[in-house]
């Protein structure tokens, strides 16, 4: 009987949307973090008459024939590439960016990975890092002496120094985009990484070639709607127990079939 | 023999096929652009020999309900949603295909494609392509996308020239045969059509379906007392 594989795909997939709800529910608060959406699509078509078969009684041609649909599965867990909102945080080194760009960073293995989250910190070494250590390219070096920095809406890295009235050019940063920034690889620790489907990075001056600009003290935040989860959570869970009546229902029938004498 | 057997037993095992279609629909009740299908019956009827003939019930035909489904809101710039009539053409490597799911994606080669990574067609039967760095892009009505108030494409509309060709295929899509552009179609933007299944009337149907079944195995078991006493009574 297919009725109980066919609703066992239906739960499974109500599953992952419910796993894809809780990842985005448990990241609200992760700052620069996109939410994701679970898609599905129908599985292939078993088919019990073609249409188009020529009936044996009479020759006429059977216009539609009987298809019979086999489940569900999951097709893609897409990010919804919306802006999160922009919260204050007045903090030298928190940059929020403004529109579609990616802030490249060195991974300890030597390759590139793109990020949102704009919460830089001074390494010991001076360099400009993210929270968890990574550099940012293209390697700005603040000196001990700084006293405060101002990064603008072109990513122009200035430093003010206490004996010096002019402020010092320390240096420019990029933004990177892609042509399909959904292709891109998560790797947590809010990274991202370049794949075949994302297209090579568009490295480029923010404000120029759409990429959006930098803002100074602001830090992006999640671009999770706790309404929308919770809605997408009651759905999932009411049509898990659709699917789990249907196996209910295909198994009473089966049981009926068994008792027959 | 008797017939009775084989004329419950088709419809029995019809049923079972309904049973499938309609767990099938409810597998698929958050499936972008799914269409629900239902299952026809018919009569089905046989010559027997040296005695009148029997109809049996076959499930013969299956049917495409097309009706919309209501649209959520995603705000993706390359999510559509048709109002009315019709399907999106997308190219993929058996032939063109029609679909209602209308989520896309610019590929690393610029390509408009769906999640299978099938390019999306403009009305003129083409690839729809997306220079990277454009910009936003916006879709009116009838399906024109612009970016900057430059058009770049036609989003095609399109729908069977037969529309009894329309067969299912899995992944959402049609394969619709000979297919010809429709211009009355509402485009939306931002907008993901929702399977048309209704859990209510699918639940209602399966009941309906189960006891339906169940009336058939305790025919079938009183049936069969009757054949017993028959032959005790006559074994006496």
């Amino acid at each position: 009987m297919k009725a109980l594989q066919i609703a066992a795909t239906g739960m499974a997939a109500q599953q992952m949307r419910v796993d894809v709800v809780s990842h985005n529910l448990a990241n609200m608060s992760t700052t620069g973090y996109n939410a994701r959406r679970a898609d599905f699509a129908d599985l292939h078509y078993q088919q019990l008459t073609r249409p188009g078969t020529i009936a044996a009684e009479d020759g006429t041609m059977l216009p539609t024939g009987v298809q019979l649909g086999l489940g569900v599965r999951p097709a893609s867990v897409s990010v919804v590439l919306a802006q999160g909102s922009l919260a204050m945080t007045g903090g030298d080194l928190d940059v929020a960016i403004e529109g579609a760009g990616y802030l490249e960073v060195t991974l300890p293995d030597g390759t590139a990975g793109y990020t949102r989250d704009g919460a830089l910190k001074r390494s010991a070494e001076g360099l400009i890092v993210t929270a968890d250590g990574h550099e940012v390219a293209p390697g700005i070096v603040i000196p001990d002496e700084t006293r405060s920095l101002s990064i603008n809406a072109s990513g122009e890295v200035y430093a003010y120094f206490s004996d010096q009235v002019q402020p010092q050019l320390l240096g420019q940063m990029n933004l990177v985009g892609f042509t399909n920034a959904k292709g891109l690889e998560a790797i947590g620790s809010n990274l991202l990484r370049e794949t075949e489907a994302s297209g090579p990075p568009l490295a480029a001056t923010p404000g120029q070639d759409g990429l959006g600009t930098l803002r100074q003290g602001y830090l992006e935040e999640s671009s999770v709607d706790a309404v929308r989860e919770v809605t997408e959570l009651i759905k999932a869970q009411r049509a898990y127990e659709l699917n789990s009546k249907v196996i209910t229902a295909a198994d009473q029938m089966l049981s009926a079939t068994v008792q027959t004498r | 023999m008797d017939a009775t057997g084989y004329t419950t037993l088709t419809r029995q095992s019809g049923l079972m096929r309904e049973m499938q279609s309609v767990a099938n629909n409810i597998a698929n009740v958050s499936t972008t652009g799914f269409r629900r299908e239902g299952v026809v019956f018919s009569e089905h009827v046989k010559r027997l020999e040296g005695a009148p003939s029997i109809s049996m019930a076959t499930a013969t035909a299956r049917q495409v309900d097309l009706s919309q489904g209501t649209l959520s809101g995603t705000g993706g710039a390359f999510d559509f949603a048709i109002q009315g009539e019709g399907f999106f053409a997308v190219q993929t490597p058996q032939g063109d295909r029609l679909t209602r799911a209308g989520s896309f994606t610019p590929s690393a080669e610029g390509l408009l494609v769906n999640m299978d990574g099938h390019p999306l067609l403009d009305d003129g039967g083409a690839p729809i392509f997306v220079p990277p760095d454009i910009g936003p892009v916006s879709v009116g009505q009838d399906g024109t996308m612009s970016a900057g108030g430059v058009p770049l494409a036609r989003i095609g509309v399109w729908q069977p020239v037969d529309p009894m060709a329309l067969r299912h295929e899995g992944g959402t899509v049609f394969n619709g045969g000979e297919i010809e552009p429709v211009d009355t179609a509402v485009v939306l933007q931002g907008q993901l059509e929702d399977s048309n299944v209704s859990p209510v009337q699918e639940i209602a149907r399966m009941i309906e379906v189960q006891r339906a079944y169940e009336l058939g195995q305790s025919f079938l078991d009183r049936e069969d007392d009757r054949m017993r006493t028959l032959v005790q009574t006559l074994g006496k």
